[in-house]
């Protein structure tokens, strides 16, 4: 495995460790080797001690010496440039030379942990220098991270660029969010339980809530975040993501083809925002400094690499309807952001208040429509709201709210997502990668939102440590519903 | 520790045996700010409320003066069921904040409220409705239960609560003094529940209150109470001593209403109501928890009856004010004409 932007922090927090626990597991076969690229200059044993001391510190307490003895071993590095072609010439040879001292087999898979500027070039570059296909029979294999273009435009360009060299079924576009133990957990909530499918439609469910929210601001970040903003940073990959596996129809099997096939049916079905109405469906807005855990947090303009005057969102709410007959006139309201007051993802499914109420007024005071909540994170369960009578000689008729965290009804370790996303991609299985219409589908419909904020430079700011700003508030209100508290 | 620690700790302690965890079932979220001297209070009040009011507590404990410092523990109160199976049913997260923190303490109540689920916030002690601190707390919930007599100016305390009622984004207001109350409006509205009798509520010319002192927001919230039940409007107010005197207007009539404060350690000792014809007085003697009820006519008594008020302390009066959602009318039209008679 070759990974572009070796020097960066997304190899030693995330994919260094994550290889290293499939090494730890067995799940590794013992020729794996690692070569990591990037222009720093470094001899191999730098790098591994560069890695040593980053897993000492992300998996500390599990940290094995005799199990990195055997990893490290085929841990790799060259220095280079990923722009110029002489890289990979050299990259080249020392992929060959490991093939044939340690039986690697031409399997070969290039992750661009990079900028995204830089991922046509590298592509362009593996291509000329013909390792878009295995050497020696074996397969080649591009892991691409997100963001996948920065718009429709970009996204298509991008995909165009990278198909030039290499076939879809080669190219795995990761959102770490489908590794998540806790997403998959979507799709078995819903297809391997009886019980929500009849209910999980227009006629039952009034309306869908999905939020995503960090409690972090935007840290060291600062300029990657003015560039994207979290329309792009989050909404359209991970929300999407979600949006899709909330609404899509049953896979017909949990393969890359079916369950791939049923997200984009979500993404071509979901209404196009018009950019006439882009004001009352998108609220965008900015932290300003705040208190979050009794800490006091600055605003968002005023954080490192920001432009004191910026427009960026560090928080969007959309209102998305999925034109189809499961879900016709039942709104998906979204919202994702940072500086919130908890860091918490969930889908709440709002049902429909029962069609009529025998008890009085009076009784039902504290009764409200049933809301079944899928915990993503932090703490995975799910919680259902139901109608109780409350003990006494009246008949008082309450909600109770019943939780159910059962990330720990089961004692075996999640695994980490890149983990499990890094594994799938060696045993050639891409179902929980993006692909490329999935990408393009999840632009086309952000597209108009953000097409009318370059032209409207307004940002609704709140304050850190709130639920967002006021006009998000105003989203719903103005349909009669409000946000639930995660 | 974070907002995930405490979860993830508060979930250990639902931890069966066999290392899964139990459903948690809660119907409400309980916050609770105050100081440290009444924390052990409030912990043992909260405990009793478990087995009525599953819920999560969070009980913030506030020093705004010293340096800046937090601390986080967790506790849970476990109701034991038949058949040796053990089900937590109230939680409770106690954070002592000081320094600049305490004054945004719902930057740490927000976070642990359990969704869908309606918040009471619950100040046991002197409470600042003009500070950042209330507000930002009242924003949280859904009802704030208050105590108008944990004042040292309790008529200023009544004033202050009423103006918290026409604020537009204040949520329902209760008030521990009228939870208090409940029993002897309870009593009083007994006496008169017969047809015959009813009908001497018009007739009604003057009302003594003997209460014990530091029951003054009860006398007044029970003055407002009939004033604004009956139709009574509050004309002129005198003062003797320590005795309060007012005179209301009522449909029918004059209404002569005089309040007074006595020794016994019980609060409101008496109240006395004299139409034309009859009297009808509920008292409560040194059996603390007996209330006797009287209605004669002239010197003949008609009726008579005793009845057990049962325990009123604090963790029973919270207990009561949990089953209120939403506005309580009387309560909100009792304690504006309270706040009318002091005005006068």
């Amino acid at each position: 495995m070759v990974i572009f932007g070796a020097s960066g922090d997304l190899t030693s927090r995330k994919l260094i460790p994550a290889l290293y626990d499939l090494a730890s597991q067995r799940r590794l076969p013992l020729e794996f080797a690692v070569v990591g690229l990037s222009r720093t200059e470094m001899s191999h044993e730098e790098f591994r001690e560069k890695l040593r001391g980053a897993l000492e510190e992300h998996r500390a307490g599990k940290f094995s010496e005799d199990v990195w003895e055997s990893f490290s071993k085929g841990i790799f590095y060259l220095p280079g440039d990923s722009k110029k072609a002489e890289t990979y010439k050299e990259l080249k040879e020392l992929l060959g030379k490991l093939d044939s001292e340690r039986q690697t087999e031409g399997n070969r898979a290039f992750y661009l942990s990079t900028s995204p500027s830089l991922v046509s070039a590298i592509v362009e570059n593996l291509g000329e220098a013909g390792m878009n296909d295995g050497g020696n029979g074996g397969w080649s294999r591009l892991v691409v991270e997100k963001p996948f273009g920065h718009d429709l435009k970009s996204a298509q360009d991008l995909n165009a660029d990278i198909r030039r060299y290499f076939d879809e079924d080669q190219i795995y576009r990761i959102d770490h969010y489908l590794g998540k133990e806790t997403v998959q957990n979507i799709l078995a909530l819903r297809f391997a339980n009886g019980i929500f499918e009849p209910i999980w439609n227009q006629h039952y469910i009034d309306h869908v809530q999905i939020t995503v929210a960090e409690d972090i601001g935007v840290g060291t970040r600062g300029a990657f975040y003015e560039e994207a903003g979290a329309m792009r940073d989050i909404v359209q990959n991970h929300v999407m993501q979600i949006l899709c596996l909330t609404a899509m129809e049953s896979p017909v099997a949990f393969d890359a083809d079916s369950v791939r096939e049923e997200k984009v049916k979500v993404l071509k079905a979901a209404r196009r925002i018009p950019e006439d109405d882009v004001e009352s469906c998108a609220v965008r807005g900015q932290y300003e400094s705040g208190w979050v855990w009794g800490e006091e947090v600055e605003g968002y303009r005023e954080e490192k690499n920001v432009d004191p005057e910026s427009v960026t969102e560090t928080f969007v709410a959309l209102k998305i309807f999925v034109d189809n007959w499961r879900w016709a006139g039942v709104p998906f309201y979204i919202r994702a952001g940072k500086r919130l007051p908890k860091k918490a993802t969930e889908i709440a499914i709002q049902f429909q208040a029962t069609p009529h109420t025998m008890f009085s007024h009076g009784d039902t005071q504290g009764l409200e429509p049933n809301v079944l909540v899928v915990r993503v994170q932090p703490e995975e369960g799910i919680s259902l709201k139901i109608g109780a009578k409350v003990p006494g000689q009246g008949f008082e008729v309450s909600s109770v709210n019943m939780d159910l965290l059962y990330g720990t009804a089961f004692l075996e370790e999640a695994p980490d997502a890149y983990q499990r996303l890094l594994l799938d991609m060696m045993l050639g299985d891409p179902t929980l990668f993006i692909r490329a219409d999935e990408a393009e589908g999840a632009w086309s419909i952000l597209d108009p939102v953000m097409r009318y904020w370059s032209e409207n430079k307004k940002v609704s700011l709140y304050p850190a440590g709130e639920w967002g700003p006021e006009d998000a508030d105003d989203l719903l209100e103005q349909d009669g519903r409000k946000w639930r508290r995660p | 520790m974070t907002v995930d620690q405490v979860e993830r700790e508060l979930g250990k302690l639902r931890m069966n045996e066999d290392g899964t965890l139990a459903l948690r079932s809660s119907v409400l979220n309980l916050v609770v700010v105050t100081d440290e001297e009444s924390a052990p209070e409030i912990t043992q009040s909260i405990s009793k409320l478990a087995g009525q009011h599953p819920s999560r507590a969070i009980v913030l404990i506030s020093d705004p003066e010293g340096e800046t410092n937090v601390d986080i523990g967790i506790s849970a109160f476990c109701n034991v069921q038949g058949g040796g199976g053990t089900q937590v049913c109230a939680e409770q997260v106690t954070i002592h904040a000081e320094g600049p923190p305490a004054e945004h303490l719902e930057s740490f109540a927000g976070p642990l409220l359990v969704p869908d689920l309606p918040v009471y916030l619950w100040y046991p002690g002197e409470f600042s409705p003009d500070s950042p601190e209330f507000s930002g707390m009242a924003r949280l919930a859904n009802r704030v239960i208050l105590d108008s007599a944990r004042s040292e100016d309790r008529e200023q305390s009544l004033r202050r609560i009423a103006a918290l009622l026409d604020e537009p984004e204040m949520p329902a207001i209760g008030d521990l003094q009228w939870v208090g109350l409940s029993p002897w409006r309870s009593l009083t509205a007994d006496m008169f529940s017969f047809r015959e009798r009813a009908e001497e509520l018009n007739k009604l010319r003057a009302v003594e209150v003997l209460y014990a002192p530091g029951g003054e927001c009860r006398a007044f919230l029970f003055a407002g109470w009939l004033a604004s039940t009956l139709g009574w409007e509050a004309e002129s107010s005198a003062r003797d001593g320590e005795v309060r005197k007012f005179n209301f207007s009522g449909p029918t009539g004059e209404v002569s209403f005089e309040m007074s404060p006595s020794s016994p350690d019980a609060r409101l000792r008496r109240v006395r109501f004299h139409s034309d014809d009859y009297s009808f007085q509920v008292s409560r003697h040194k059996e603390i928890s007996d209330a006797r009820t009287t209605i004669m006519k002239g010197d003949e008594l008609l009726a008579e009856r005793t009845v057990h008020l049962g325990s009123f302390d604090l963790g029973v009066m919270v207990s009561e004010e949990l089953q209120y959602r939403g506005h309580d009318k009387a309560y909100d039209a009792a304690l504006r004409t309270a706040v009318e008679m002091l005005d006068l």
